[in-house]
């Protein structure tokens, strides 16, 4: 088909300039400093940090329950979760502190709460009015609410204004198949579905060739998008350098089949390959509830047991080293805590926080807890937001990951502390 | 790259670098979309590169002479009538899936999910063949756009089924009309009603998803306008717009319904107009609002726009066409032939490539003939779900992304998408490398492959190589085992991987 005579010289001077490339490419180790890197601060790396986000709107007020409320029993006949004291039958709310507890399906964390590894807060979310999926998103992620003009997200800001003296391939990791909003703005993160997947096709010398070749032909073009080919190639040789197909999560730990556990399992594999991951984001969607949210069963309640499954399974595999780790787990807004004729609420405002560190101060639910009652309500019908969630993240990036640069990563905003972490 | 470059790219000194580097990246993020960070190489390309690159799903081995044949300017015109184009050919390659996308939803639930993945595959393999096949290449692009705006995802309950009928009876022969009747098919489709939960909205209790995300995300936009107690007063006036299936409808087939006993019959007010009784009336006359409302004309205008021109389109563009939407009520084709007449779609940056855009130009550009249909689409999932762009799989009712900033952090599957394709090794099809060869001698291009390489370059990217370019695909060519057509082909894979392929 194609023919072609290659002369001698030219075959000459093909395998020398390639050899040349290959040569150059391999004297610089392939993950290690790709970018000029100076921000303002330098400090030793804090916890690794997993940013989890339920995407649709969880509806918080039937995972955190305010059970000590008559107004939420009055609100959802069909989805309040029987009180966890008395005569109703169970199942039943699980009791954290005597006035809010755990929907039954995420009684997987409940021995975390109990040990002070977990912990909510109530009442809090994105100050935005919004009760656009979308928008509440994108608000949060770029933790600027109601305020367009930054680009970049809270955790992407966080890692591009801190020198941890790190500069790894897989610093940043939006697991998935594109990096999440909150991330932008960090050196080139990466988008990974897959560790097992994540290599060049055919053979391993033909792959390393077309590496060498992609990386100068990105090399030729824009900067993102060869910062975006580096960090691919360079993440792939971290990623084969771990063998992931041995990891044994420790502990005894099972990680469920579902996808939101395997990113939780392939989360854990980097940090105990110890290869440099500072941050990594997790989504879990399916979360608006608009019919059929069911109550101790049903719709939301199996999301639940997916979450506090893959949750607690990555807390046992983690073990002692929960003690540089925190995770969050946010959601765009709460629901409206009237349920409709669906079976199923609509979108609301306030929501509450999850997190789950070796450095918590030892209160399971933290809240100023507006109530329930029609006129402590915003708009009348939906959960008041009585601490910002970026009180809670500035205590985070403060305590747990030893930023100081708050007015970089939250811009137009003094964060006050809520008291949750560990200095 | 060296820190000298990437200070080039933020346009900063060194010495600006140490204190705000936060805010360079702030600041090149800010400005990515508009074009700061297209590729370095873009020389300019011939207008009928750039027809087809916009147009159509990608380049083909006969479809640059016959644009360069009929010219640029026809090519869009033929394009904007594809009722007169003739496409027979796409008939035979639909044969497979005729029997299931032919028939009604409902009809389909009832063989459940022993179906489920039979079903799936003829929406996904249909909407994959007529990218791929479709002369009609313009009409499909409008196809996807619109599958995208009134996005239905086939995750979600019975929403798989019922959008066989959305595919075919609402997007398909309505993505060509006017804006409202395409939005009004849409309001009466049964899977629309149930994935944004309107048919179970009733006056006690009305819902207010599809209400909201009718004017979000259908018509004027998140800030066009609308406020909380219109979303109240939408969802009142779409009471009982509902559907009918199983026992009750004929043959079990799942039908539009208007439920009286639904509706709320009490007065409304929707952006400032009172709408009375007039049962369902009332959702007419909201979408008559909305579709005539000038926030819908930019928001429609912005999504062409971002689709055939640039991620982020000036104001100004984008009041030229939404001026052509309100003097046209909403005609699709006067907003698409304003726009393909601006000045700035003519010299349009780059684009990045939506995944599924991607790879069906690169199957395009190799001729791909798809030869066992089943194992075609088997074979295409894993390369889309690693890219994550499977047709009907984005989990909201947003629609997939259309802009680069979002696709460009996920390469890896691209590259890996460009090698299988060109080693031939995409299952159920055969890469059509005759074609290629043919082409060559079409164009007297001598077979060794650096003139082969050179062409295959122009051919694929819509300009010559760069010297660097040439240089670098050829040495990995060059160098690769097997014999000339083993090069090439490893020519063709790096090429298809390359930055410059990954932009349209």
């Amino acid at each position: 088909m194609f023919n072609k005579q290659l002369t001698r010289r030219e075959m000459l001077r093909n395998t020398t300039a390639m050899a040349g490339i290959a040569a150059a490419h391999s004297m610089l180790p392939m993950w290690m400093p790709k970018l000029a890197f100076a921000p303002a601060n330098s400090a030793p790396r804090g916890d690794v940090l997993i940013s989890v986000f339920l995407r649709g709107g969880a509806d918080m007020l039937n995972m955190v329950i305010p059970h000590a409320e008559d107004a939420y029993y009055a609100a959802r006949p069909k989805l309040a979760i029987p009180r966890p004291d008395t005569s109703g039958s169970d199942p039943k709310v699980l009791d954290l502190d005597g006035f809010f507890g755990l929907h039954p399906a995420l009684a997987p964390l409940l021995p975390i709460f109990r040990g002070g590894e977990m912990a909510a807060v109530h009442a809090t979310g994105s100050p935005d009015e919004t009760r656009s999926h979308f928008e509440a998103m994108d608000f949060m992620e770029r933790g600027t609410p109601g305020d367009f003009s930054l680009h970049t997200g809270w955790i992407g800001r966080h890692l591009s204004t801190l020198d941890t003296g790190n500069n790894s391939p897989v610093r940043a990791v939006g697991w998935g198949t594109a990096v999440q909003a909150s991330l932008r703005g960090a050196v080139s993160p990466v988008a990974i579905k897959s560790i097992a997947d994540y290599h060049l096709g055919g053979d391993l010398k033909a792959a390393a060739r077309m590496m060498t070749a992609i990386d100068a032909l990105y090399k030729l073009d824009s900067d993102t998008l060869y910062a975006s080919a580096q960090a691919t190639t360079s993440a792939i040789d971290v990623v084969a350098s771990i063998s992931y197909q041995n990891y044994q999560p420790q502990n005894g730990a099972t990680y469920p089949e579902t996808d939101f556990a395997s990113a939780l399992k392939q989360t854990a594999a980097l940090i105990r390959a110890d290869v440099g991951l500072e941050a990594a984001c997790i989504d879990l969607g399916g979360w608006d509830t608009h019919v059929n949210q069911g109550g101790v069963e049903g719709e939301q309640s199996s999301l639940m047991t997916e979450f506090a499954n893959g949750l607690a399974a990555f807390h046992t595999d983690m073990g002692a080293d929960m003690a540089h780790v925190t995770v969050v787990v946010m959601s765009e807004f709460g629901r409206r805590v009237q349920e409709n004729g669906g079976g199923g609420t609509d979108h609301g405002h306030g929501s509450a926080l999850l997190t789950m560190s070796g450095n918590l101060t030892g209160k399971p639910v933290v809240a100023k807890w507006p109530g329930l009652s029609p006129d402590a309500l915003n708009r009348g019908e939906d959960l008041d937001i009585t601490i910002d969630y970026r009180d809670v993240l500035g205590e985070l990036m403060t305590n747990r990951l030893h930023n100081p640069a708050l007015d970089k990563v939250f811009p137009n905003y003094t964060p006050t502390v809520p008291g949750l972490f560990k200095s | 790259m060296n820190r000298r470059d990437f200070l080039k790219g933020l346009g900063l000194g060194t010495a600006a670098l140490v204190t705000v580097n936060a805010e360079a990246i702030e600041k090149a993020l800010s400005v990515a979309p508009s074009g700061a960070f297209q590729p370095a190489t873009t020389a300019a390309r011939d207008d009928v590169a750039h027809v087809i690159a916009r147009l159509s799903f990608g380049v083909t081995p006969d479809l640059y002479a016959r644009v360069k044949r009929i010219g640029a300017k026809a090519f869009i015109e033929e394009q904007l009538v594809p009722e007169n184009l003739p496409d027979a050919g796409i008939a035979n390659r639909l044969q497979i899936y005729i029997p299931i996308l032919n028939q009604n939803g409902g009809v389909l639930a009832q063989a459940e999910n022993k179906m489920r993945k039979a079903i799936a595959g003829a929406l996904i393999g249909s909407t994959t063949t007529r990218a791929l096949y479709s002369q009609r290449q313009l009409y499909e692009r409008m196809v996807q756009l619109f599958s995208d705006h009134f996005s239905l995802y086939i995750g979600k309950g019975n929403v798989l089924f019922l959008k066989m009928d959305d595919d075919r009876d609402v997007i398909r022969p309505n993505a060509m009309t006017t804006f409202r009747t395409i939005l009004g098919a849409s309001a009466h489709s049964p899977a629309m009603l149930v994935y944004l939960d309107n048919a179970k909205s009733e006056k006690s209790h009305p819902n207010e998803n599809y209400a909201r995300e009718l004017m979000e995300l259908h018509t004027l936009s998140v800030n066009g306008g609308y406020t909380e107690t219109d979303v109240k007063e939408v969802a009142r006036a779409f009471t009982g717009w509902s559907i009918e299936g199983g026992k009750q409808s004929k043959n079990g087939e799942t039908l539009f319904k208007f439920r009286k006993g639904f509706h709320d019959n009490g007065t409304k007010t929707v952006l400032g107009t009172i709408i009375s009784n007039n049962g369902e009336a009332d959702g007419e006359k909201v979408l008559d609002l909305l579709a005539a409302n000038p926030s819908t004309a930019k928001f429609v205008s912005t999504k062409l726009l971002r689709k055939f021109v640039t991620d982020n389109p000036t104001d100004a563009l984008i009041q030229t066409c939404a001026d052509a939407y309100m003097s046209s009520n909403g005609d699709i084709r006067t907003v698409l032939r304003t726009i393909f007449n601006t000045d700035e779609f003519w010299n349009a940056p780059p684009k990045f490539k939506q995944p599924f855009e991607y790879s069906v130009s690169v199957l395009r550009a190799l001729d791909y003939d798809v030869q066992d249909d089943a194992t075609f689409v088997r074979s295409m999932t894993q390369p889309l779900t690693s890219m994550g762009n499977i047709p009907f799989d984005w989990p909201s009712p947003n629609g997939y992304p259309d802009v680069g900033a979002y696709w460009m952090n996920n390469l890896l599957p691209r590259w890996n998408f460009a090698i299988s394709s060109a080693n031939n090794k995409i299952k159920g099809a055969q890469a059509g490398f005759d074609s290629l060869n043919k082409l060559l001698q079409a164009n007297n291009v001598s077979t060794d492959s650096s003139s082969a390489l050179a062409f295959f370059g122009q051919y694929l990217f819509g300009r010559p190589l760069t010297d660097a370019e040439h240089e670098t695909v050829l040495q990995f060519a060059d160098a690769a085992r097997g014999d000339e057509q083993a090069q090439i082909e490893a020519g063709l894979a790096l090429l298809m991987a390359s930055p410059a392929f990954q932009y349209k």
